[in-house]
């Protein structure tokens, strides 16, 4: 498949993600915006097609409730009222990163788009009559702040959280919200940490693990490399670059990969990365395995294409996180983005090839009558998270308890969903504690810059499905 | 060896930053014997308007020229409205104005401008990334003896050179000039001898935050983006290299930068384990206490300065 | 200046009036945990730790006038202090605290001999640069086997791995926290249980930090502190040992801002250079900022001056978007597009260094005794002497900064 993007359908992405990246106190919550950026939109398009909007009720089907893991309700703060049943409204609370830095413009969208979807399941009455309200409190990225964020809409009556940013700021909840069986659904990063189930049933994460992203690109360059690569590791020094590069040091050996270099850079420095990539050109990788963040993956990418020009006869393979992968910081580095290979989960919305799937003209259609046509490009990320959480309460309405607390993570974790905004045989899977994560299938994809400046991507292979367990 | 003469290349460009935001800080402390605090994030805001004036289609070099412009009105503002007025209450209230503007003119960039990094073509700018003052494809360098030399980095350096043989020339064969060292020796004799002390400061303020501008401007060419903590650890590196030239001597403080430059990306280089990138700030750390310890007049400062 | 009434110190009137305020803070303190939701404990939380931080803050700059915008990084200190001890090596969270305060203690002594040789502005650029350098010293690969570098801990290395160390977690969960048999809060996993918890922890800690700070300014060591920070060379002179005073008093100020790390380790179950901005240079300018605002050189400047600080952020949190700004204020605030917070306070600091320097209660002081003046004791009786004297804010040549 092969998907082009002109240089216009910049012009219109990558808000979130690069935003987001920019930000110095980005860690793995930067991977929120990766799921956004590969859902990205092109503006022009969406008012283009506006005419092609309702192709409703492709709404994918969900699994009837399986009756595999179930949850113990009994150590519960209080029993009755996770098996309470919830009728006329149910309440999602959040906390985002609103204001307070650069974090707040950055995930800006991610609130838009899940309060546009709940919008949209409201009209549509996904629920039955069961209305949908969500209160999305600002912790502005800061862990002190998150408990009274949360503790504040417990005290307003929330049932279920979901989409709260920030490893720290999920694990600063996650005992409270598991004492009192209060869902945490859908924390929006992608560290290990939230696969923990036997300890922590009631807390969810909804982006790729880190290791699995690690994991398709070691595969892939071991692909590309048969004999054996020699790799250097860039990497952001925090938590998301740390658990990602310490991923893929663990597979390199399985994979024939020998690891020459790392060199990190810190989310806070503002110079441009030269010394790093100086050290890295001196050792001749045949692979950089880099994990920046943001305007960091820019000024990487230039200074790369520098010491390639530096280095004839040096070219190396590059592999980007997905997310550096917007069209915005790719277009933004020009040339120097040429050949570099990345992965993505979700159909590129900004890619008018795309743009007539009905999901996508759909969705398109729907932000612009809410007046998001603007940052459509972006709010891909919270358009699928309250996506998956009202696709989980369907499932729960649907089971034989009725929604209750309880019957909401039961479905959670026994829950196949196919998103309306992912590649062709991306399948959303939790199954109790044999797999606890929600999104593990990726694509790998390769970047092309043309003559003109414009970028495309090319699929490299499947959809990799081997780490769905 | 190339790589040993690379590292040493990459340092005199990163320090060739430092360089400009130390000499703000030297012209200032000339004049009125304060450190800005705000030195730094006045550079931001300028660094801000000169991509603003990119996306009004401005080529770069005449928006560098406005955005020093707008430096120049806001470093002898702040000397005029807020400096002045305070500085005879006591250092400390003119240390803590500092802080306050610096907290302000952050705040403030993120309220015009949003947080986010510009230019961004999700908030709609124009430009792909911010201005370089010169080439900076991959292919604009010179690879003797396989060493990458970028005319962006060389243009920076020289720009850095041109400017301080200006200042030496403003400083010593000028009348203002001559006003300038009279006012920094002794701002009341120099009253006495009818020099217009007011005027003096108010200029040197605002050259030093016009020269700061500069440095914004440079820094966010580098990155090819402005955001707001674009200045926050530039700034530090700065103050290192204005401590390690002496406070007041704007010499001392472009040969500061570049050593400061040099010595962090050696030290990282050759000592990853122990330097690494994590701690190139500890470093400049290391140089700011040691300097103030054991020689507080810096390497090139009069005696004056002493006493710290 | 005329006052309606004097009243003695020592006298009944001036205890009767210390009484009332007395009971109205008591009240107010007690009043938030019983009576408020876990919403706003949660906010009187991040005022308390605040506000002991900016207490610790004022024992060395409002009083001692030796500047720091590192105070961060003693914050920082508490915080890890309380994230090492309890994920690595399984202490009981309760330790940590004196532990936290001895060890920011020996680094504060540590810190102050080069301080002491180095003068006002030039000791805020060594300071800032210390407060830079402390996240970078969490993510240093040297010691990342301790602090967990740039993720943090607990990780996959340490003792406890899947729960944070909230208190009474390392073995099983404390569900009651009991005192000889009784039992304040009740069961400990309910958000607002929990929250009183907590709350009354970070209470504890802010009247801690206050009554040393108390203890410590009304003595004799608090006497030679205002001397320092009025006149160094006059203090040396009376016999005022300065390094050993600096030193002292450096100590007890990081020490003192490391408890509240603690408290902010506790509440958040995790620590990481990126997750807790109050250890972050960010942080030292925000104490810095509150202290000044609220009066440095008093006892209860910091305390109000926080107090201040979280309720106006709370409360313009959202203005980023337009609709939550009050109709009567929008015009003024509607075209920012961040919350106005920040940039109320900086203004705000700009105008009190103008108009009223002491800050709040500086003001607060000079129009009460408009009102109520109390009279100090006659010279020789026990008491202190009245030492906030402006010095630090008015021209001193004597300090020697520049010349």
């Amino acid at each position: 498949m092969k998907r082009t993007r002109g240089l216009a359908a910049a012009i219109a992405a990558g808000v979130l993600l690069i935003a987001a990246c920019s930000d110095d106190k980005t860690t793995d919550s930067t991977t929120a915006p990766s799921t956004g950026d590969t859902v990205a939109v092109e503006t022009t398009v969406a008012t283009d097609d506006s005419t092609a909007e309702t192709v409703a009720d492709t709404t994918p089907v969900t699994d009837p409730v399986a009756a595999g893991w179930t949850v113990d309700t009994d150590n519960c703060v209080d029993p009755a009222a996770a098996n309470a049943p919830i009728e006329g409204t149910i309440k999602i609370g959040s906390a985002m990163p609103l204001s307070g830095g650069a974090a707040a413009a950055a995930f800006a969208p991610v609130k838009d788009g899940f309060e546009a979807y709940i919008k949209y399941a409201n009209e549509k009455g996904l629920l039955g009559d069961i209305n949908i309200e969500v209160t999305i409190e600002d912790d502005q990225y800061n862990a002190e702040l998150t408990p009274g964020a949360v503790a504040k809409q417990i005290d307003a009556g929330v049932n279920i959280f979901s989409g709260i940013i920030g490893s720290p700021n999920n694990l600063a909840v996650r005992d409270t919200l598991n004492d009192n069986c209060i869902p945490q659904l859908a924390a929006l990063t992608g560290s290990p940490a939230w696969g923990e189930v036997a300890d922590y049933p009631w807390t969810i994460g909804q982006l790729v693990p880190y290791p699995v992203e690690s994991a398709v690109y070691a595969a892939q360059i071991a692909e590309l490399y048969p004999d054996g690569a020699k790799v250097s590791l860039f990497h952001v020094n925090n938590e998301f670059g740390q658990y990602y590069v310490e991923a893929f040091k663990e597979l390199a050996d399985q994979y024939g990969i020998e690891i020459i270099g790392e060199e990190t850079v810190e989310a806070t420095d503002s110079n441009p990365p030269t010394a790093q990539i100086t050290n890295i050109a001196a050792a001749k990788p045949d692979v950089i395995m880099a994990v920046p963040l943001g305007a960091q993956c820019i000024s990487f990418l230039n200074e790369v294409a520098n010491a390639k020009a530096a280095n004839p006869g040096w070219t190396p393979a590059t592999f980007l996180t997905n997310t550096c992968a917007s069209s915005l910081i790719l277009g933004a580095s020009g040339q120097a983005a040429n050949g570099l290979y990345t992965s993505s989960n979700l159909i590129d919305v900004v890619d008018p090839a795309n743009a007539a799937l009905p999901n996508v003209a759909e969705y398109l259609a729907y932000m612009g009558s809410v007046g998001k046509s603007d940052v459509a490009a972006t709010a891909g990320a919270g358009w699928t998270t309250a996506e998956v959480t009202v696709a989980i309460l369907k499932q729960a309405q649907a089971s034989p308890e009725g929604l209750t607390q309880a019957s909401i993570i039961k479905a959670a974790r026994n829950f196949t969903y196919t998103p309306t905004l992912g590649l062709p045989g991306v399948e959303f899977k939790m199954n109790g504690e044999e797999d606890p994560y929600l999104a593990e299938s990726l694509v790998v994809r390769q970047y092309a810059v043309a003559a003109d400046g414009s970028g495309t991507f090319t699929d490299i292979g499947d959809l990799i499905t081997e780490f769905e367990s | 060896m190339a790589l040993f003469f690379q590292r040493l290349v990459d340092g005199m460009s990163y320090g060739s930053v430092y360089a400009l935001i130390a000499l703000g800080l030297v012209i200032v402390y000339r004049g009125t014997g304060h450190l800005n605090f705000a030195q730094g994030e006045m550079a931001l805001f300028c660094a801000y308007f000169v991509y603003q004036f990119g996306e009004w289609r401005i080529p770069v070099w005449p928006a560098m020229f406005l955005g020093m412009g707008v430096g120049f009105l806001l470093g002898s503002a702040t000397e005029v409205a807020l400096v002045r007025p305070i500085s005879k209450r006591s250092p400390f209230a003119v240390f803590i104005v500092t802080i306050g503007l610096f907290t302000f003119l952050n705040w403030l960039d993120g309220a015009i401008w949003g947080n986010q990094q510009l230019p961004n073509s999700g908030v709609g700018s124009k430009q792909l990334s911010y201005p370089s003052l010169f080439p900076n494809d991959p292919q604009d360098q010179w690879l003797p003896f396989g060493v990458s030399i970028r005319y962006e980095r060389v243009g920076i350096l020289v720009l850095v050179l041109v400017l301080t043989g200006l200042l030496f020339l403003l400083f010593n064969k000028t009348k203002f000039g001559l006003s300038m060292r009279a006012v920094a020796s002794n701002a009341e004799s120099a009253k006495l001898a009818g020099i217009r002390t007011n005027r003096v400061l108010m200029m040197s303020w605002g050259l030093a935050a016009a020269i700061g501008a500069l440095g914004g401007v440079v820094q966010a060419g580098l990155n090819g983006n402005v955001n707001l903590g674009l200045m926050f650890t530039v700034f530090i590196y700065g103050s290192a290299a204005a401590t390690l030239g002496g406070f007041d001597s704007p010499g001392g403080a472009v040969i500061g930068g570049l050593m400061i430059g040099v010595i962090e990306n050696l030290a990282s280089g050759y000592l990853p384990k122990w330097v690494g990138q994590e701690m190139k700030l500890g470093v400049a750390f290391v140089v700011i206490l040691a300097v103030l310890l054991v020689k507080p007049s810096g390497l090139f400062g009069t005696a004056k300065v002493e006493r710290v | 200046m005329k006052s309606l009434v004097s009243i003695r110190e020592g006298g009944l009137a001036s205890w009767a009036l210390r009484l009332v305020a007395a009971a109205f803070v008591i009240g107010l303190v007690f009043w938030v945990p019983t009576s408020a939701g876990a919403g706003l404990i949660s906010t009187a939380i991040e005022a308390l730790t605040l506000m002991s931080a900016a207490m610790a803050l004022n024992l060395i700059l409002g009083y001692t006038g030796q500047i720091s915008i590192g105070h961060s990084a003693f914050l920082g200190i508490g915080a890890y202090t309380t994230g090492i001890f309890v994920s690595r090596w399984g202490f009981s969270p309760w330790l940590t605290f004196p532990i936290a305060f001895l060890i920011a203690f020996v680094v504060g002594v540590i810190v102050s001999f080069p301080a002491s040789r180095i003068k006002g502005v030039y000791l805020a650029l060594v300071t800032l640069a210390l407060g830079l350098v402390f996240p970078q010293l969490l993510t240093w690969k040297k010691l990342s086997w301790l602090t967990g570098g740039g993720a943090g801990l607990p990780n996959k290395d340490s003792q406890l791995q899947t729960t944070g160390f909230n208190i009474g977690r390392k073995e099983g969960q404390m569900l009651h926290f009991e005192i000889f048999g009784w039992d304040p809060f009740g069961d400990l996993r309910r958000p607002d249980n929990k929250a009183a918890f907590w709350y009354w922890i970070a209470a504890g800690v802010a009247v801690i930090v206050y009554l040393v700070c108390r203890g410590v300014v009304k003595s004799r060591v608090g006497r030679s502190m205002v001397a320092i920070r009025d006149n160094e060379t006059a203090a040396a002179v009376m016999g005022v040992n300065l390094v050993k005073t600096k030193a002292m008093v450096f100590g007890l100020s990081a020490g003192l801002c490391a408890l509240p790390g603690c408290v902010v380790a506790i509440k958040i179950g995790s620590v990481s250079p990126e997750g807790i901005t109050s250890l972050t240079v960010k942080g030292a300018i925000t104490f810095l900022i509150v202290m000044v605002i609220g009066g440095a050189g008093s006892l209860w400047g910091p305390i109000i001056g926080a107090a201040l600080y979280v309720f106006v952020t709370e409360k313009t949190g959202e203005w980023a978007n337009d609709d939550a700004i009050p109709a009567l204020i929008r015009p003024l605030f509607a075209w920012a597009k961040v919350p106005p917070g920040d940039g109320i306070f900086a203004v705000l600091l700009i105008l009190l260094m103008f108009v009223a320097p002491r800050g709040i209660v500086g003001v607060w002081n000079q129009y009460s005794s408009r009102i109520v003046r109390v009279l100090p004791r006659p010279a020789g009786a026990v008491g202190p002497a009245p030492m906030a004297t402006a010095a630090m804010f008015t021209v001193t040549d004597s300090e020697g900064e520049h010349e």
